[in-house]
């Protein structure tokens, strides 16, 4: 007799698994924004860039009764790691201050949901770097190559303001 | 019967087949071409299948969004080697495990006792599970797979994510391949297959 296992797959199996989907996607679901927040990060306009994973982030004060609330995030690429710190400001709109290292006067490209337009400064040679007047909201940001080939196209994940 | 997988991304697609092959490997030449937002679809389609591939591994909500999208950054920079959509699935899961083992490590050596961890990660609780699942075959099916070994939990759950001509293709990728011609049940749903077909809750 043959072994159900080496079987080709019937519709009772498809039954299972369609159910098995339906279960797990009702009790461990996907955040809702999952699918908008990928499509940002990829709609990039070159494919060659090195990922920078997010590594860590901090929170530090309330925001309530004046105190800032910043909130520190650190990506890691092969070849560099960006930091940046978000301060909210009285405005509602928000300030992020930010530094490459190693430290290279790279142009940093700060990618934010069409149609904002995309900002784009150049960090000093320290490799601090900053955007000022910043909406709340889903951003990204970009690190390009030296002109002399030597440092990669660096992106980071889409991050929330 | 008609069966509707809820919100698992599949519904939609069809059970595959050329049509949906051509349109993924469409979306592929057209991203390759500059056209990023071309992916969209299939970022649709297969977000569901990383994000359990991701929870599988034990990420919490957070690790495992995070896990999805650095793992569709890194699909950027290898579209060129990548046209198929049985290619660009079996890439992703790799991928994506490869990820999330990666997160954890780092998790762990953070959080040295891991009770941080184990409070909010792991596969959805059985018993609130049970509680939420109206459906009295949803209920004995869940039961059955729940006492199953975690290796074939792991992989129904995620194969259940993707469209059939894929299925063996995510086998391979989760180091059990299932059949050598076409694809065959494999152990973990013949078991499952036949706890059920023996359950009334099931079979009724």
């Amino acid at each position: 007799m043959t072994d159900p296992a080496d079987l080709p797959l019937d519709d009772d199996d498809q039954t299972i698994l369609d159910r098995l989907a339906a279960i797990h996607a009702m009790l461990d679901p996907p955040p809702a924004d999952l699918d908008d927040r990928v499509s940002f990060a990829i709609a990039l306009d070159s494919l060659d860039a090195e990922v920078a994973r997010y590594r860590e982030q901090e929170i530090i004060g309330s925001g309530a009764r004046g105190s800032e609330r910043t909130h520190t995030i650190t990506f890691d690429a092969d070849s560099r790691a960006v930091m940046i710190t978000i301060v909210a400001r009285p405005d509602s709109l928000v300030r992020i201050d930010g530094w490459l290292a190693p430290a290279a006067a790279l142009q940093v490209e700060l990618r934010l949901p069409e149609p904002a337009p995309r900002r784009v400064v150049t960090a000093d040679a320290a490799g601090r770097f900053a955007f000022d007047g910043v909406p709340h909201g889903i951003a990204q940001l970009l690190v390009q190559p030296s002109g002399d080939g030597t440092s990669p196209r660096v992106v980071t994940p889409a991050f929330t303001l | 019967m008609a069966i509707v997988a809820l919100g698992s991304g599949r519904a939609d697609t069809g059970r595959g087949g050329a049509g949906r092959a051509d349109r993924v490997g469409a979306c592929l030449e057209q991203a390759r071409n500059g056209e990023a937002a071309a992916l969209g679809e299939i970022v649709r389609e297969l977000n569901p299948l990383l994000w359990h591939v991701a929870r599988a591994e034990g990420l919490t909500t957070e690790e495992a969004a995070d896990v999805v999208q650095t793992t569709w950054l890194e699909l950027l920079r290898r579209l060129h080697d990548i046209r198929s959509s049985r290619a660009v699935t079996s890439w992703l899961v790799t991928a994506a495990r490869r990820e999330a083992w990666r997160v954890r490590e780092l998790s762990r050596r953070q959080v040295p006792d891991g009770t941080a961890q184990l409070e909010s990660a792991a596969d959805p609780d059985p018993g609130p599970g049970e509680r939420l699942l109206s459906d009295e075959r949803d209920q004995a099916l869940w039961q059955h797979f729940q006492r199953l070994p975690e290796r074939c939990r792991t992989l129904l759950r995620i194969v259940a994510q993707v469209a059939r001509p894929d299925y063996t293709a995510v086998a391979e990728a989760m180091g059990m391949p299932i059949g050598s011609i076409g694809p065959t049940r494999g152990r973990c749903l013949a078991k499952l297959r036949a706890l059920l077909l023996a359950d009334p809750g099931w079979s009724a």
